[in-house]
């Protein structure tokens, strides 16, 4: 039952990837550039530029490249990076861990410190823990996160001279970047438990269990927050959905080798190969994470029909 | 007789249409008046919106003016704020920068908020295979991040104001056409709409007379809330050199322009981000007080 | 209740605190340079340097970024390369001769050298080197630095013949280029196109491992040919593109030698925490190029008329932060074959009384093209301002490199929508013909073709920088490069800035790391001193 489910969906993936992948293809090219000019370089002659644009394929029609670029795709080959002549799977492949592991560390304690904010601030609404609770989240998301990132540089690091300024081979070269990415995170699903937690506090299940003398902290963690933890879910979903996408601005401040620094880098550079096969691969993990989502849904609730 | 009743009934409904309006308009009052910091922050951005309206006749200098004979100096009497790496005085071009910085967000936001609401309401209403399409499409546009979109528009359309407008807006879309549809879904299911449509009330009028207001608390509250993140989007697009064009005051371009001083000269990055924070915080704080007083199921 | 009316005292109180916190040393920084400061300490012999891009290739015959090129100089060196003030020298040549007519050029070769791999350094590598450079087919970018050989030859196990196909004045120049870098014959044989991710070559450093976007790391050659060197165990290159985490690397010590400083923080950071920064003269040169074809620009009234109406001591104060010389040829002093002009000096009525006589009394409406990366778009600013005084109303156009290549380097002369332009250029070669032929080398060197932004063409310049290529005469390539600068300058194709400077940061510790004027790194000497 569960296994057909999830492949259903798996199979429903595939129309919607191939419509992404067109729209993808096109998005790309129609940036206006001349990815021959860039790989050729600055003091190139118009004849290896053009030398260039021959061995790229960059001179076909548009369809044509589509479909030779489809071609590749089904066979795993996700073409070569114009800009470092790497073949892309090896590119993103290497960028990607990275990104996975500041997302990971990002979200365990944003989503620890934004359940429990909400939670405190629900429980105690209008008073001085929920006005502080909101303020803090809402402080969290009201900062541009490169300015954040080059403050806590300029205290932790210069100042302080606790933590590393860049890299990612140790574990405390994680700590500023998943802070300064987590914020917005906590900040997010903090306010999304305290508002949904809200709401099942006036059911009617809830009033049931405080009549029948179950204490509060039961009520709230056992029954309430169970309830209310659906848009929380999605909520967290999302974010971590963007988060593995990799934040471009973060990623810069903190030079670190993920997947938003390779973006931001090819998108400037017109690597086609590179921005398409990440592109593909931020829709694909979307829809994987929806998936998940939906399975926690009936976990979570057991009164929501899969079908 | 058939037509008198009609008439009778349709009037009769108006009437209760315009006691629901008032009633909601006061139970609202009542309830958003409660929220202190929410009344602070919209205090707070009707002061901003005077500024910004009035502002080049309140800033003691011109914003794009230079002065090389006092380059980057701290604030004093003279410059509030201090100066900028032209001797251009800072909190001149924060004041002046409050209108481009406002009009790009709630413009964008605007924008974004009015198309989806258009998609929203025609997907929740007509169902079928329009829903399918705008919801797919949604999907389409929420599977990649906000900022990255931005950029690809960017990218297209050449930097410029009008252009982060654009961006930001398309990126909106997603959001409240979701919202919307799902208002539109509760609301064509209440009683009170299946009524006026017993009565044979034309499409355009339902969806205009009765469903749309229905989803109009929630269009306000996630419009307020949005506009303190289009606020953010455009300083990040500045960061990455792809906001607005300089001179120009935008409060993040100002950040941006400012970061290489932010350890030798830190007035010059952190005025306009104590604006931003605070403009951002407003709005933020000014929707959650919104939704508190406007979401029906949250009861004092 | 709580009183919630303190919400933005709050807000205010809590960002103020992460700035002062962030920025509470600096009223002690402004102080200046304290010449009494310590040398910083340094466990071990590896050395971290942090740099402001992402590496691309180390293939020196594919690479047309200085940044990988210095990266390259680790682990490669050619016949020839540059010494610390722009100069030729010899390096894995020992000697050579030029024929009469120019066509033939004879090498000797030092003997002894080895690669990393194991392969000797012989004639054969050099012509396998010279062969693959000069093929087309090979689809190298720089191919074009040595598309003017006719064919190599092996003499002897030392001794290697070189024939042009017509006499090309600067080719040591580009033999001292970082394309004209040595590969082991054995590695090409091996990793083919793949070599730019397997670098093998003569130099002081072999290649350990490269993680792009994180870091590349190089250790010390044991065989290396050249005794005592190098003094370093491991090198390791680290992009940090976003400035101030760059300069917060080397405060921290998590870099030892960081490059570019931003000229902002040089100051600032100087005699402090152990740092020393280095500012020199480079071969940059930075300018305003005005599209000649296009009106107003097509009258050089108007275009002296800009040059005279921008302070360019002002704009090395305000944009440059002190660290800019102004330009006063096409030039900058360490290129080859310099000669001196009189700059134009700011001075508006002047400026003011051109414009008028060349039928623009108001000014007139312009746009300006560069960069949008934060230091261009400083200049552009101060440009802007500048000209708001006589008159020229300027919008700033900033594009990303990749709108740049479509809207400069995919349109015709006669179509392109380019008023000004504001770049800046290396010429890597550190020869006179490489910094004047393509940005102002006539027709030939047009967008797309090359990089004539301003789109100037004056038939005797171009013919003159023809024939300073046809000799190899220093003393008669001098005058003609003199004539050449005389008639570019007096012609103003470009509002004349700056000579850039070269900055970098150390800590005190180190020595033998520099940046050479092309803005490129030499780390063969470096050491740690304790």
């Amino acid at each position: 039952m569960l296994f057909r489910y999830i492949s259903k969906r798996i199979v429903e993936l595939i129309p919607i990837l191939l419509v992404i992948s067109i729209l993808v293809f096109l998005f790309v090219h129609f940036i206006p550039g001349n990815p021959a000019r860039l790989v050729a370089g600055k003091q190139a002659t118009f004849k290896e530029v053009q030398l260039v644009a021959e061995e790229l394929g960059l001179n076909e029609p548009i369809w044509k490249q589509y479909v030779s670029y489809m071609k590749g795709l089904f066979q795993g080959d996700f073409g070569t990076s114009l800009k470092t002549g790497r073949p892309v799977s090896e590119v993103i492949a290497s960028r990607f861990m990275p990104t996975f592991w500041l997302t990971i560390s990002s979200m365990a304690w944003s989503l620890v410190v934004g359940l429990l904010i909400g939670v405190v601030s629900a429980t105690n609404r209008n008073k001085w823990q929920d006005f502080s609770g909101m303020f803090g989240a809402v402080s969290g998301i009201s900062m541009p996160s490169f300015w954040l990132g080059l403050l806590l540089i300029q205290l932790f690091s210069v100042q302080l001279g606790w933590l590393p300024v860049g890299g990612n081979d140790s574990w405390q070269s994680y700590i500023l970047p998943s802070i300064t990415l987590g914020t917005t995170v906590a900040a997010v699903i903090a306010r999304f438990t305290r508002s949904s937690l809200m709401d099942t506090l006036k059911d009617d299940f809830v009033r049931t269990g405080r009549a029948k003398g179950l204490s509060e902290n039961k009520v709230v963690w056992g029954h309430a927050l169970r309830n209310a933890m659906v848009p929380i879910v999605t909520m967290s979903g999302l974010q971590f959905g963007f988060l593995l996408g990799g934040s471009i601005v973060v990623e810069v401040v903190f030079s670190w080798p993920g997947l938003g620094s390779l973006l931001i880098d090819s998108i400037s550079f017109r690597d086609y190969p590179v921005i398409q096969a990440e592109l593909l691969l931020f829709a694909l993990e979307f829809m994987l994470i929806n998936l998940v989502v939906d399975l926690l849904y009936g976990v979570l609730n057991p009164r929501i029909n899969l079908d | 007789m058939s037509e008198t009743k009609l008439t009778a009934q349709s009037e009769y409904n108006n009437d209760v249409v315009e006691k629901r309006k008032t009633t909601l308009w006061l139970d609202f009052w009542r309830k958003f008046r409660k929220q202190k910091t929410a009344v602070v922050s919209g205090l707070f951005i009707v002061m901003l919106l005077i500024v910004a309206i009035i502002g080049p006749y309140l800033a003691p200098y011109g914003p794009a003016e230079p002065d090389y004979g006092s380059i980057l100096k701290g604030p004093s009497a003279a410059h509030l704020a201090g100066t900028d790496a032209y001797g251009r005085d800072i909190f001149s071009r924060i004041i002046v920068g409050s209108r481009i910085s406002l009009l790009i967000s709630i413009s964008s936001v605007f924008l974004g908020a009015a198309i989806g609401s258009i998609l929203g309401l025609i997907s929740g209403y007509y169902g079928r295979w329009l829903d399918s399409l705008i919801m797919r499409g949604c999907d389409v546009l929420f599977s990649f991040p906000g900022m990255l979109l931005a950029i690809g528009i960017i990218a297209i359309l050449g930097p410029g104001l009008t252009n982060v407008v654009i961006a930001i807006a398309i990126f909106t879309v997603p959001t409240f056409a979701r919202i919307v549809r799902s208002g539109t879904l509760s609301a064509k299911g209440s009683v009170f709409v299946e009524a006026a449509r017993s009565i044979g009330a034309t499409n355009k009028r339902m969806i205009w007379k009765h469903i749309f207001p229905e989803t109009v608390s929630s269009i306000i509250v996630y419009f307020t809330m949005r506009i303190g993140n289009a606020i953010l989007v455009a300083a990040s697009l500045g960061f990455l050199g792809l906001g607005a064009k300089p001179p120009t005051p935008e409060w993040g371009a100002m950040l941006s322009m400012g970061r290489d001083y932010i350890s030798t000269h830190p007035h010059i990055t952190f005025f306009p981000g104590l604006a931003i924070f605070l403009t951002v915080l407003a709005f933020n704080l000014l929707g959650d007080g919104l939704r508190d007083a406007l979401d029906p199921k949250i009861k004092n | 209740m709580f009183n919630r009316r303190k919400v933005f005292i709050f807000a205010a109180s809590l960002i103020i605190l992460l700035v002062l916190f962030s920025g509470c040393s600096n009223s002690s920084e402004t102080k200046g340079k304290d010449s009494t400061q310590g040398t910083a300490t340094k466990e071990g012999n590896d050395l971290t340097i942090a740099v402001d891009a992402n590496l691309i290739s180390m293939d020196p015959h594919d690479t047309n970024d200085t940044l990988s090129g210095s990266v390259q100089r680790t682990m490669f060196q050619g016949l020839f390369g540059f010494s610390k003030g722009m100069e030729v020298v010899p390096v894995l040549a020992k000697d050579y001769k030029i024929s009469d007519n120019g066509l033939v050029y004879t090498f000797q070769l030092k003997k002894g050298i080895t690669f990393h791999d194991g392969a000797s350094f012989n004639a054969k590598a050099v012509k396998v080197n010279i062969d693959r450079l000069a093929n087309p087919d090979n689809n190298l970018k720089r191919h074009s630095l040595f598309a003017m050989v006719k064919s190599t030859e092996v003499v002897d196990e030392y001794t290697v013949k070189v024939k042009l196909k017509k006499p090309f004045g600067a080719f040591i120049n580009n033999l001292a280029h970082p394309a004209g870098r040595i590969i082991s014959p054995k590695a090409l044989e091996k990793y083919g196109k793949e070599v730019s991710r397997n670098p093998v070559g003569t130099g002081p450093y072999k290649f350990k491992e490269w993680v792009p976007g994180d870091h590349l790391t190089v250790v010390k050659y044991d065989q290396y040919w050249q005794d005592g060197y190098p003094k370093i165990d491991k090198l390791t290159f680290e992009p940090t593109p976003e400035n101030g985490s760059r300069v917060a690397k080397l405060k921290t010590g998590e870099a030892d030698f960081i490059f570019p400083v931003p000229p902002e923080q040089a100051k600032q950071i100087d005699g402090k925490n152990g740092i020393e920064v280095k500012a020199e003269p480079s071969i940059v040169v930075r300018y305003m190029a005005m599209n000649s074809m296009k009106e107003p620009f097509n009258n050089v009234k108007v275009r002296k008329a800009i040059n005279y109406g921008i302070d360019k001591e002002a704009f090395i104060k305000v944009v440059k932060r002190g660290f800019g010389k102004p330009l006063d040829s096409v030039i900058a002093p360490k290129t080859s074959f310099y000669s001196q002009q009189k700059v134009y000096e700011y001075n508006l009525e002047k400026a003011k009384q051109l414009l008028k006589e060349a039928g623009y009394p108001d000014g007139f409406k312009t746009t300006l093209w560069g960069g949008n990366n934060s230091t261009s778009m400083k200049g552009m600013q101060f440009i802007q301002q500048q000209l708001a005084k006589i008159g020229v109303d300027v919008e700033i156009v900033p594009m990303e490199t990749g709108t740049m290549s479509e809207k400069i380097w995919s349109t015709k002369p006669k179509e392109t929508e380019l008023e000004m332009y504001y770049g800046g250029w290396s010429p890597s070669t550190g020869d006179a013909d490489w910094g004047i032929r393509p940005l102002l080398g006539g027709k030939e060197a047009f967008p797309p073709k090359s990089y004539n932004t301003a789109y100037y063409s004056n038939d005797k310049v171009t013919k003159l920088i023809n024939d300073a290529l046809l000799t190899a005469k220093p003393d008669e390539r001098e005058k003609l490069y003199a004539e050449i600068q005389k008639l570019i300058w007096n012609d103003a194709p470009w509002a004349f800035l700056t000579v850039d400077y070269t900055i970098s940061g150390k800590k005190n510790y180190l020595e033998g790391v520099y940046l050479l004027p092309d803005g490129s790194l030499s780390t063969h000497d470096a050491k740690i001193v304790k």
